[in-house]
Parts: C-alpha cells; sequence; structure tokens
C-alpha cells in the first residue's frame, strides 16, 4: 500500500452515565455485543482498513484494556515492524479533554517522530460501527483538506484524519495556539487549515450513556445492522477465547437473540444479547436483557430491561425488572436474590 | 536444546475412507467434530493440557487444510520457541523418497526428527480418535512399571472385540499376547492405538524393522507382536472415559449426539481440561424471532430461522424460514434452505442445501444420510 495510515486510538474517555460499566474498566473495554469489547470495532477498522500500526493512549483503568488486548495478536498487530503501542497517560493529574489529548501525544512525541506513515487517523474508542478508512483517506487527499474531521448525519463521530507532518505541529505549538484536542482544531473556522468534513452513511452509533449502550445492543437484533457490523469479508476482531458451542436444553426456548459460545441455555431468552459462557437455569425468563461474559441465572427468575454486568449470581426465583427506557444495570461479581440486598 | 522427557508423534495421515466424500478433500484428522472442532484437537489438546509441548504430526494425505489448520500450533499453546508442533510430510532424499508405508515405516522416516530431541520417551498417537486423556498420568505409569512399552487400553463390549486389537494381559497388567480383531477374545482390552515407549527401545525395533522385508511396518502388525515375542517390557494402561473411533459416517453421527446428553463423559464444558482450536473470528449465532433451538448444540456466526432439534450446528450454518432439523450434525458454512425437513443426516461443510429438500431415513433402516455437494442432486430426486 502507497498511501499508509497510523492508527491512533483514544481511549482516555471517561462518561459519567456509563459509570456503572467503567468502575472497573475503561470506556474502551466495556463488554458488548456478546462477546467484543467497544475497542474492538474502531480497532477492526483500522486494521481492515490496511493500517499496520495502531497506538492506543489510555488512562484510567486500563488493566481489562491491556489484558484484553495482549500483543495485539488476534488483530494481526503482533509485529516486529509496526504493531501494536500503548501509551498510558504518565500523569494522572493532567486533566485530558476530547478526542486526541494533544498533551497524552506530547508526551509520545518520540513515537510520531518515528511512525513512517504519511497520514495519521485519530480516532475514539467506543463507536461501534464498520468503516473501510481507504476512501476517506482518498477523498481526503483528493478534496486537499488538512484536516477532515468525521461526520454522522451533520454530528462529529470523533475521528480524525490529518498528515502525520501536520499532527506534529499541532502537538509541539499547542501552547500558542490554545488547541488542546483535535476537535478544537476541527472546529476552529478561523484556523488556516482546510477544514473538511466526510460523512459516513452507514451505521454508526457512540456509545456514550447507559441508554445508549443499551439502545446499541438492541440494534444488533435489526438483521440490517447485524449484517452491516459483521459481514463476512471485514470481521470485528476480538480476543478469542476457546470456549465450546452454547448448548440448548429440550427446554430452552430462544427468540431474536444473539448468543456467544460455552452457554448452558435451559430457560426462555428473547430479544436479548447473551454473552460467552453464560448459564441461564430451567424456568427463567429473560427478556430485553444483555448480560455479560460467565454470568450464572438460575431456576424461575424473571429479568426484563436489565444489564448484567460479567461475573453476577443470580439466585433462583429472582425478579428484577425495570422500564424499557431505563434499564437496570447489575454491578459485576454480585449476588442477586435470595440472601443478598439489590 | 534443551532434553526433552517426553516427545509426541501424531499419526495425522489417515484418509479415512469410510468416512466417503467427508474425507475426499480432508485427511480423517481434520474433519469437523462437536459444532466447532476438529478431530485432531483432540489428542493436540490433550499434549498442551498433559504438559507435553514437542508434537511432531505426520500428515500424508490431503495435507493443504491439515498443514494450515496447524500453522505454528498457537491454537493449542504449541507455538514454542523450543520444541512446539513440527509438521512432518513425507520427504525424499537424495536416494529414494520416503513415502508413509504402515504407522511405523512413518516414525522410522522421523527418526532424525526425534534424534535432535533425543527424548527419554516417545508417546505415540493416533489423529483420529475422540477422547480427554491425561498423557503424564499415563507416563508416570509407563516410569512406574518400568516397562519398554506402555500401550492404552480400553473396556470394549464383548461382541464387538472383534474389531480391535485385543490385549490380553497377566494379573499385574503385563502384556502376554497381542490379537488383531480375534473371532473369539479371550479378553476385551482393546488397543487405542496409544504407545509410550523407551526411546532408545523405539529407535532399536524401527530400525530392525525396516530392514525387515517381510514386514508391513505397522506397530499393531509388525512392531508390537516381535517386542511382546522377544519377552520385553509391555504394559496396558487402562483408560476410563469416553473414547470413540469416529472412522465411518454412522460413528462420527453418533458422537455428535453424544454431546447432546448432558451427562456425556466427553464433557466440553470443563475448563481444567478445555479442547483448544482454531477460533473463527464470527459474530455470536443469531436466533430469529421465528427460530426454535432445543437440546442443539450451536455454534457462532450461525443464524437460525428454522427449527432445530437435537442436532449439532458448526459456524457459519444458516438454517432458514420453515426449515426443520431434528438429530443432524450441520458442518461448517452449510446453508439449509427454506421448508427443508432433514432428519439423520450430516450436512458437509458449506453445501447448500435447495429450498424444500426432504431428507429422511428410510423406515427399515436406520442410516445415517451424508449430504454431500455429490449426493444432493440425488437425494432430492427421491
Amino acid at each position: 500500500m502507497n498511501k499508509q495510515l497510523l492508527g491512533v486510538i483514544d481511549a482516555t474517555t471517561v462518561h459519567d452515565d456509563l459509570h456503572e460499566l467503567s468502575i472497573h474498566r475503561s470506556v474502551a473495554a466495556i463488554p458488548f455485543g456478546g462477546r467484543y469489547r467497544l475497542i474492538d470495532f474502531i480497532l477492526s477498522n483500522m486494521v481492515n482498513s490496511g493500517i499496520q500500526s495502531v497506538a492506543i493512549f489510555p488512562k484510567f483503568q486500563y488493566r481489562s484494556l491491556m489484558d484484553h488486548l495482549g500483543s495485539g495478536r488476534n488483530w494481526d498487530l503482533n509485529r516486529k515492524r509496526d504493531g501494536l503501542f500503548f501509551f498510558p497517560a504518565p500523569n494522572l493529574d493532567k486533566h485530558y479533554t476530547g478526542i486526541g489529548t494533544l498533551d497524552h501525544f506530547a508526551d509520545n512525541i518520540d513515537f510520531f517522530e518515528r511512525a513512517a506513515q504519511e497520514y495519521a487517523l485519530i480516532a475514539n474508542s467506543y463507536t461501534v460501527f464498520n468503516m473501510d478508512f481507504q476512501p476517506l483517506l482518498d477523498w481526503h487527499i483528493k478534496s486537499g483538506c488538512d484536516i477532515t474531521e468525521v461526520h454522522k448525519e451533520g454530528k462529529s463521530l470523533g475521528m480524525y484524519l490529518v498528515k502525520k507532518t501536520l499532527l506534529m505541529d499541532l502537538i509541539t505549538t499547542r501552547n500558542e495556539t490554545g488547541y488542546s484536542n483535535m476537535r478544537d482544531v476541527a472546529s476552529d473556522h478561523d484556523s488556516q487549515f482546510h477544514l473538511c468534513y466526510y460523512n459516513f452513511e452507514g451505521y454508526a452509533s457512540m456509545v456514550d450513556t447507559i441508554d445508549q449502550y443499551f439502545k446499541t445492543s438492541m440494534d444488533l437484533l435489526k438483521p440490517e445492522v447485524w449484517k452491516e457490523l459483521f459481514p463476512k469479508d471485514r470481521p470485528i476482531l476480538t480476543k478469542v477465547k476457546d470456549e465450546p458451542p452454547t448448548r440448548y436444553d429440550n427446554d430452552a426456548s430462544v427468540r431474536n437473540s444473539m448468543v456467544a459460545n460455552g452457554g448452558m441455555i435451559e430457560g426462555t431468552v428473547e430479544n436479548s444479547i447473551i454473552a460467552r459462557g453464560v448459564k441461564i437455569g430451567k424456568g427463567t425468563v429473560i427478556r430485553n436483557c444483555i448480560i455479560m461474559q460467565k454470568t450464572q441465572i438460575k431456576e424461575n427468575c424473571q429479568l426484563d430491561s436489565v444489564i448484567v454486568d460479567k461475573d453476577v449470581r443470580i439466585e433462583a426465583g429472582t425478579v428484577i425488572t425495570a422500564p424499557a427506557e431505563s434499564p437496570a444495570v447489575i454491578r459485576k461479581g454480585t449476588v442477586q436474590g435470595v440472601g443478598s440486598r439489590s | 536444546m534443551q532434553k526433552k522427557k517426553c516427545v509426541a508423534m501424531l499419526l495425522a495421515g489417515g484418509k479415512g475412507s469410510r468416512l466417503h466424500s467427508l474425507t475426499k478433500n480432508l485427511a480423517k484428522p481434520a474433519v469437523p467434530f462437536g459444532g466447532k472442532y476438529r478431530i485432531i484437537d483432540f489428542p493436540l489438546s490433550n499434549c498442551t493440557n498433559s504438559g507435553i509441548h514437542t508434537v511432531g504430526v505426520l500428515t500424508q494425505y490431503q495435507p493443504l487444510l491439515l498443514n494450515s489448520y496447524i500453522g505454528i500450533g498457537s491454537a493449542w499453546d504449541l507455538d514454542r520457541k523450543d520444541g512446539g508442533v513440527t509438521v512432518l510430510p513425507p520427504y525424499s532424499e537424495s536416494s529414494e523418497v520416503k513415502w508413509y508405508s504402515g504407522t511405523a515405516s512413518a516414525i522410522f522416516q522421523n527418526l532424525n526428527y526425534l534424534d535432535q530431541y533425543n527424548p527419554e520417551y516417545v508417546l505415540i498417537l493416533s489423529g483420529d480418535h475422540i477422547y480427554k486423556m491425561n498423557y503424564e498420568s499415563m507416563l508416570n505409569y509407563h516410569i512406574e512399571k518400568s516397562a519398554d512399552v506402555t500401550i492404552s487400553v480400553i473396556e470394549v463390549p464383548w461382541e464387538e472385540t472383534n474389531r480391535f486389537g485385543i490385549m490380553n494381559t497377566d494379573s499385574e497388567l503385563r502384556i502376554t499376547e497381542f490379537e488383531e480383531k480375534p473371532d473369539i477374545a479371550k479378553n476385551n482390552l482393546a488397543s487405542m492405538g496409544i504407545y509410550i515407549f523407551k526411546w532408545n527401545v523405539l529407535r532399536e525395533y524401527l530400525i530392525r524393522d525396516d530392514q525387515n522385508p517381510d514386514s508391513s511396518h505397522d506397530f499393531g502388525k509388525d512392531i508390537i507382536p516381535l517386542l511382546i515375542q522377544e519377552n520385553m517390557n509391555l504394559f496396558a494402561y487402562p483408560f476410563k472415559g469416553y473414547w470413540k473411533d469416529v472412522g465411518t459416517v454412522q460413528s462420527l453421527w453418533e458422537a455428535n449426539m453424544d454431546l447432546l446428553d448432558k451427562e456425556c463423559e466427553l464433557n466440553l464444558f470443563d475448563h481444567s481440561w478445555r479442547i483448544y482450536s482454531v477460533n473463527p473470528n464470527q459474530p455470536p449465532q443469531y436466533i430469529c424471532p421465528e427460530g426454535e433451538v432445543s437440546e442443539s448444540l450451536v455454534n457462532e456466526g450461525c443464524k437460525i430461522e428454522g427449527e432445530v432439534s437435537r442436532t449439532v450446528v458448526f459456524q457459519g450454518v444458516t438454517v432458514k424460514k420453515g426449515a426443520v432439523i431434528k438429530e443432524t450434525v450441520i458442518m461448517p458454512d452449510a446453508v439449509i434452505g427454506h421448508n427443508c425437513v432433514i432428519e439423520k443426516a450430516i450436512v458437509s461443510p458449506g453445501v447448500y442445501v435447495p429450498d424444500g429438500t426432504i431428507i429422511k431415513p428410510d423406515e427399515s433402516e436406520n442410516d445415517i444420510t451424508l449430504v454431500s455437494e455429490e449426493t444432493i442432486g440425488e437425494l432430492q430426486s427421491n
């Protein structure tokens, strides 16, 4: 490939409204879609677009993110040349705002100096979408843009394409210009830069609230969204687990749901997303729920509009329901039902 | 190179002709099993789980898929700097082409592989059985007994003894006699085709066997009987647990159906003895509003719009609306058309079953139908 892109993922973002799901993990590492983490979408899109060098800039609670990414092997980023780079913020007291914080980049300016790629794509870590960045790059070059911001229906998707040399200028001159992040640069219409907006037509959802998390998850159950997010030739890659196929019992009844591997399902599941290694007992009815990895739900429970985080145990006979417009969230590792207070 | 205690040699060259078209372009160890695995995942995972990290895989028949599937062995954690998995195809030397003529000749042709590790013990495995076994326990038994050779055996039903190599032993489990497929068996201990040899003994007997023009160069037919005849120390290692030779369409189907039984001894959900596999990147399975699944195993990447019961569904399979599938194995990426009825069958990988196809077993026979590209036209016209 002659027009090379450098991938830069800003994983520093904190969303207060996602707090329940991000107490122990960064937003980038929130489980999504039964077997993925939010960062898998941007990371896979980069890899599928031919990007071979990706830098991740995390700040808080990045242990689970590091565990998930490992050497980058699952994304083919375990390379001798280029590959996956991890640049945690060296100073937690520094306050970062917006996507693509220039201060954070400045602490790792040598990485940008050494990178051989001519262009850089700076992106957030929590957008669920499937996009090829090559047409974006072609369009950026053809249109003579300095900075291109990716949009969806007139709104920023928090992704920026820029020449690497210009990015380095922006980093080194940040104190004079007053730009603290890429959004500042892309929204300053008085600047001398040629600012462009590229409209992405496909499905894209920025997961920044619990409601948005729930809504985006439920969108997966629409065949047209599922098809668009998971085409065979542009797969969303993730850390693989050696789980067996999911086993359905003779009493199981599952409709309109996505179910990942390693599950044992004896109850009823409707309009739900079931992650890897989930057990659902006999007589239990799960509706409009998102059940994360390794959670166990015993017999005769009823759950409606609930997001159940990882490793939760729900004792037999427990009823948890919430209105669809404001789903309940059950915290990771807790025990619900008999003998416990939720 | 670090000296290895035990090196495994996995015989994966089998054609498996009784699996018919399933092995037309595929060695038997590469045949899909259990919704996401291939048969060879079982011995390879057993090696990793038993702490054996040096494995030679002997390939011969249709090796392309098997070779690329094994790759550098990372799926089984066998990508090691020292040891790991090595694919060993037949090769030619200046003087001759070393084609594998029997199980013993396959190992003999690769003496140089074993010489470079110079292990204390060699574990010989076949790549076409479904089972979970701790080879380390067998090795400890072998060492305890000071055996020259230990052969793993399993009790088979008496009426089936004529299908197996039967080991006759004394009360100490020392092997006194080996009978290949006896008409009237004295014993029901069948060889599982798993051997542990002292390396120096194996080396000596392989060289002698190679020089014997009358030998068929097979462990069961030649090497083992000779060892017994020469009063070497052979012991039987009794194995208890699930073990199945999936050599026929019927047995392959049965072994898949066994997995649907909750009490099945072959527990795939046991995290302490995982069966590792090359995990394709597929989204979770999608059960449509019209879909219905019961008593089944379903892998990722499937789209189920029809009714599926007592069925094993591999990755990437589509079952369209109105289709009713019972007691069937649907291999990867097969598509079952609208309103098909399929019972007691194995659907080959990637096969497209046209809308409205009806495949049911004959009332009189209990045969399993193999649905493949070759047979699909014929099945439809019936």
